[in-house]
């Protein structure tokens, strides 16, 4: 039995948690990226903003994107909903509101890393620190996975949680590969090719796929094959194709879910058609865009089904656990 | 910083470990010895690892102030209360048989009112109680129990005596931190559980829980047990989620239930409706049910009422049990006790002037400076003339208030509250106390092993409540010595 109010505050609960440890993530691989790129390349911080899709946001509080600013910014602005520090309390408030169905020890994993990274988060944005404090969340955040992981039960609760984790990292994973239309190259220099690996390269380290993509795929980023493996490898927890057959098992378990199913599956065959070789050339960006309209519409549906039962629900519904005799 | 005992300067109340004389009572020669033999090095550091656990822990209450709501670390001071059990069997009697009465109390009231034909209590009292919830009229709810859980504030007096204080009747709140104190205290100084046999709190839970279990309309089944709490801005969520964690129970919130046209509730779960058998409500009466109570409230659950009347589920505490926490009702209580039950009181009041009588009303307004005047329905140690503390102005503006509305007063002596060794920054000092142990009742009467030991961090201070720098004691029930 699951409350639904529950059930939806878990599911954002990890896609808080989740989207701290994948910005934490993005931004020490752009650190470490904006020391590799040529002068000329217009990689601005702005273009980070972009991704993570706050630059309007940001642009209502800061005149300039410089690194100072978008990274107060993305780690602890309390005016940005989706900074490090703003996911981190507020997955902490939401875990506080559902203490009973997560195993004892949780809560206080949970609040440790909230205490963390009050403390250390401001010293990020030193730029000797930052790869530091930000491992440090990381490193939290996955001691939580690991801990839910071995001590919960696989019960509705974890479905959620599972849930919002895959829903969260597709939706990363698919704004990471946008950057490559964020970054313009001096595609007429003789260098332009080698930047360019070198940004495919740097893809892969946002997502922390590039140990994994050498192993398995190939030595070279090279774009057509990253832009494939980040769609199509089932075998990479991060890719887009494994997200989603995470989310479809789930979602396949849970009560009375034809229509969640459905939006489920029309992305999944999205994704199959999809030609890399054509995508890497022109209209990747387009491409995405059309991913992120799908991931809403599941998140659209989870909601209605099993987050709000409306009125309507109410009258006509399942009444579970009560004989129709009594 | 001193922390031995040999030159803690025990005033005039009674001290729970240190006899009159300078010298640790029998009972507290083990914990003195363990603690001077620490030395202060190793107890700062006892006492920084577990305030850090607290933080961890994220024990916390909620204080209410204007430029927000501040989310407090719960203060705990480490040193322990101790009590004799052979002393704490006789007050475990005495709070049984007070709920017991309270509970025939609440239920005649609501019913045939005989203690007021008889002449016992007066009609008067009665008819300006606020709490009394007119829509229980006629209601008796299973085994004639309003008042499952009770939380009963004792404090000892210079006399060496426990003395009931009041009777939280309502939504009594505190038992998680009871709980939690124990835990710290096994983790700060795990030795000391070795030198004393003390009794264990930790099965509150399961009790609360049968307490609950046997509420249910549906004998038999596995009941499904909700916790209603107002959600996460009341200062007492933590105990809410504290308590639906330990006993397996649900946390509702008033919009995750429902009321049907069968006159039931369920709760929306992502399987659909499902049905709730026992609600421990803790939101107020007043907010529990808009079709009856407030109307405004976005709190309760509309059609609650119908269903706790029709019996479709169990409510605890029952609306209306509040009638009987009012402190003007209070100082009838050993009338009951005798009336209902054809026993003395185990555990005396304290002696309380009444204003609505013309008498006490004259001794009182004579007498402020030296009385403690507390209106008749707040908790929380909000509105109260503590009058040996007080200013002119403020005696004034009660005399007031209590000519305006003299039913709503009563006064009491000043009481010496006891006092014990609390370790403040200069080392080990008294600071005063009280005591508020758990009563449950249903079809069954338990008492708590201790309770929640409340201490008044403030040198001198009286006041022990957590919203007011109040802060909290691990209470030890122990066996004497041999």
């Amino acid at each position: 039995m699951m409350l639904s109010r529950v059930a939806e505050k878990l599911y954002w609960m990890t896609r808080f948690m989740e989207r701290a440890e994948d910005t934490s993530r993005l931004i020490n691989a752009v650190t470490l990226m904006t020391l590799d790129l040529p002068g000329e390349a217009n990689f601005g911080w702005n273009t980070l903003l972009k991704v993570a899709g706050l630059d309007q946001l940001f642009f209502a509080h800061y005149p300039e994107a410089n690194e100072m600013a978008v990274m107060h910014f993305l780690l602890q602005d309390e005016h940005n909903p989706s900074s490090i520090m703003a996911c981190i309390a507020n997955a902490r408030e939401n875990t506080r509101t559902f203490r009973e169905v997560l195993p004892g020890e949780s809560w206080e994993w949970v609040n440790e890393l909230y205490l963390y990274a009050r403390k250390e988060l401001p010293g990020a944005l030193d730029r000797r620190q930052r790869y530091e404090v930000l491992q440090g969340i990381i490193r939290r955040r996955q001691s939580i996975v690991g801990l839910l992981s071995g001590t919960m039960s696989r019960d509705d609760a974890f479905q959620f949680l599972l849930l919002g984790r895959n829903i969260e990292r597709a939706d990363m994973t698919s704004r990471i590969l946008d950057v490559s239309h964020a970054v313009i190259l001096p595609a007429d220099t003789p260098a332009g090719a080698q930047y360019g690996s070198l940004l495919w390269m740097n893809i892969l380290k946002a997502l922390s796929a590039y140990q994994m993509y050498r192993r398995h795929i190939s030595v070279h980023a090279d774009s057509a094959k990253v832009v494939d493996f980040l769609l199509h490898d089932r075998r990479f927890p991060r890719t887009l194709v494994h997200c989603l057959d995470e989310i479809a098992g789930i979602v396949q378990v849970l009560p009375h879910s034809t229509a969640v199913l459905a939006s489920v599956h029309s992305l999944q065959s999205m994704l199959d058609m999809a030609d890399c070789d054509a995508l890497a050339t022109a209209g990747l960006h387009e491409f995405i865009d059309r991913i992120q309209l799908g991931l809403m519409e599941i998140d659209t549906e989870l909601r209605e089904r099993y987050f709000r039962l409306q009125d309507v629900h109410l009258s006509d519904s399942v009444v579970a656990g009560v004989d129709a005799a009594e | 910083m001193d922390i031995s005992c040999n030159n803690y300067q025990v005033g005039s109340a009674f001290d729970e470990l240190v006899a009159p004389d300078g010298r640790p009572r029998p009972l507290a020669n083990g914990l003195c010895d363990y603690i001077s033999g620490l030395g202060t090095q190793e107890l700062t550091g006892r006492v920084a690892a577990v305030d850090a656990a607290i933080m961890i822990a994220g024990i916390t209450f909620t204080v209410y102030t204007e430029a927000g709501n501040i989310d407090r670390a719960w203060p705990f001071d480490v040193i322990p209360r101790i009590i004799d059990r052979r002393e704490w069997e006789r007050v475990e009697l005495g709070l049984k048989q007070r709920l017991t009465a309270l509970n025939l109390f609440i239920s005649d009231l609501y019913n045939d009112q005989k203690i007021i034909k008889d002449g016992v209590f007066p009609l008067e009292v009665l008819q300006d109680s606020k709490n009394f919830r007119t829509a229980c009229i006629g209601t008796m709810p299973r085994f004639g129990v309003w008042a499952h859980v009770c939380g009963t504030d004792l404090v000892r007096h210079s006399d060496g005596e426990f003395y009931v204080l009041e009777d939280n009747l309502r939504v009594p709140s505190g038992v998680s931190y009871m709980l939690e104190n124990r835990q710290l205290m096994k983790r700060l100084f795990p030795e000391v559980f070795g030198r004393y046999r003390i009794q264990p709190v930790d099965d509150y839970t399961a009790q609360l829980y049968d307490t609950l279990a046997a509420l249910s309309p549906r004998p038999g089944e596995r009941p499904v047990i909700a916790v209603l709490t107002p959600g996460i801005f009341n200062s007492a969520y933590f105990e809410h989620s504290y308590l639906a964690q330990q006993m397996g129970a649900e946390l509702v919130e008033g919009a995750d239930l429902t009321v049907l046209e069968d006159d039931c509730v369920y709760m929306k779960t992502i399987d659909g409706l499902q049905r709730v058998d026992v609600i421990y409500r803790r939101i107020d009466d007043d907010f529990l049910d808009p079709e009856v109570f407030r109307p405004d409230s976005c709190l309760g659950v509309p059609g609650l009422m119908r269903a706790w009347k029709k019996g479709t589920v169990g409510l605890a505490n029952a609306p209306g049990a509040g009638v009987a926490d009012d402190k003007v009702v209070y100082a009838f209580v050993p009338k009951m006790i005798k009336y209902y039950l054809g026993e003395e009181a185990i555990l005396p009041n304290v002696p309380s002037y009444l204003c609505m009588y013309p008498k006490d009303r004259k001794y009182v307004l004579a007498n402020l400076d030296k009385l403690v005047v507390k209106p008749a329905n707040e908790s929380g140690g909000y509105g109260m003339l503590i009058g040996p503390q007080s200013t002119a102005e403020e005696r004034a503006k009660f005399a007031d208030l209590i000519k305006a509305n003299p039913r709503n007063y009563m006064a009491q002596p000043t009481l010496s509250l006891s006092t014990a060794p609390t370790l403040c920054d200069e080392g080990l000092e008294p600071r005063h106390l009280d005591l508020r142990p758990f009563v449950l009742q249903s079809d069954r009467l338990y008492a708590t092993a201790g309770g929640l030991t409340r201490v008044a961090l403030r040198k001198g201070s009286l006041v022990v409540n957590s919203s007011q720098g109040g802060g909290s004691k691990d209470t030890w029930i122990v066996e004497g010595v041999q």
